[in-house]
């Protein structure tokens, strides 16, 4: 069919790749890949086939301060094999964050995409950066923001002296009493931290 | 590529209906035996049906062409110059009404799979979707990241504490 420039130029819109940008701070990685994955196959298009490749760019912020639920920092575990004999490897998920905090994000979305010759290229449409650092070429072309699956909590230190203070008690304790300051915990080739020292 | 059907799309002939109707089954020739069995259920539609289907239908010519010991054959020849022919032997008169009355409503569009089952001259109205169809325009003036963009959190229990506090101190003031 002879199309005009207009047309032309209105059929190259449609099927552009816009970029997104998620903001995975205090979100579940395993939620948040669902959502990514769609976008990155453009199935929120109207116009979605699985045979047009209209899939958008994903760029992931703040992947290290991702939330995971209960025991899963300890009990998640992520295996791999590199086919060789004796090439089996289990890491706990805080090993993986530890050495490389895009990797969660990174491997649930891998695991969510459809398992075809297309995966690699959506792959590539994912940038994952581990704060607020994106380089300005790669913000500069994102146009809109995902929405995060989670709402984030106030954490105590949040709330202002006064607010703590005007919290409503039961009681007050005795003059004399000592509450249980808790066990300083012992990582992996870290001195223990005192509680105090880490708030400073 | 034997025995592949070709493909195409949906379409009247030249916008036919929209002012007035054309049918465009022009001729029906019915071709049969005047002896042979097989032409039995043809004759009887001749004897019985031709007259009133040509009453109803004074656009459609119908010709009659008897030929000794060859199948009857209904051939249907339409305006764009598509041609059918249908063989139907030994075929009951009710079934040869059937027919008969199918290809006096047939197009004569030229047999294909259609590749949609739904067509339109006018698409849309709005115009092609693209990303930014139904957008919120302060998009362009947004940076990113927006700190706006956040799941708003219900009711804590530490929000309805802190509410019922509130009540019991203006209630003892």
């Amino acid at each position: 069919m002879i199309q005009s420039p207009n047309q032309r130029v209105l059929q190259w819109a449609t099927f552009a790749r816009i970029w997104w940008l998620y903001d995975a701070h205090m979100q579940c990685p395993f939620k948040s890949s669902n959502k990514i994955a769609h976008y990155l196959q453009g199935k929120h298009k109207p116009v979605y086939h699985p045979l047009s490749q209209i899939g958008d760019h994903v760029v992931v912020i703040n992947s290290r301060h991702i939330a995971l639920r209960d025991d899963l920092w300890r009990t998640f575990i992520f295996s791999s094999h590199t086919g060789y004999r004796r090439g089996f490897t289990q890491r706990r998920a805080w090993v993986v964050h530890e050495e490389d905090p895009t990797e969660i994000i990174r491997k649930s979305v891998y695991s969510r995409l459809p398992g075809n010759l297309l995966r690699k290229g959506h792959m590539a449409r994912l940038h994952i950066y581990p704060d607020e650092n994106v380089p300005p070429d790669i913000l500069k072309n994102v146009t809109d923001q995902l929405y995060p699956i989670l709402s984030i909590p106030k954490r105590l230190d949040q709330y202002t002296e006064e607010e703590v203070r005007n919290f409503p008690k039961l009681f007050d304790w005795p003059e004399d009493h000592k509450l249980h300051p808790g066990k300083p915990v012992e990582r992996r080739g870290k001195k223990p931290v005192k509680a105090s020292e880490e708030n400073t | 590529m034997a025995g592949r059907i070709p493909s195409g799309f949906i379409k009247s002939a030249l916008h036919n209906g929209v002012g007035r109707y054309v049918n465009q089954c022009q001729r029906i020739t019915l071709k049969f035996c005047k002896e042979h069995g097989d032409s039995r259920g043809m004759r009887d539609f001749i004897e019985q049906e031709l007259l009133d289907f040509t009453r109803s239908n004074p656009g459609v010519v119908m010709y009659l062409q008897p030929r000794r010991h060859r199948k009857p054959v209904i051939v249907a020849e339409y305006l764009n110059g598509y041609k059918e022919n249908l063989y139907v032997p030994n075929y009951p008169k009710d079934e040869i009404c059937k027919w008969v009355e199918h290809l006096r409503c047939k197009q004569g569009m030229t047999p294909m799979r259609l590749r949609k089952y739904q067509h339109t001259d006018n698409p849309s109205i709005q115009g092609i979707w693209n990303p930014f169809t139904n957008k919120d325009p302060s998009a362009n003036v947004t940076t990113y990241p927006n700190p706006n963009v956040r799941v708003s959190a219900p009711e804590s229990a530490t929000d309805r504490l802190l509410k019922l506090a509130q009540e019991l101190r203006e209630k003892d003031n």
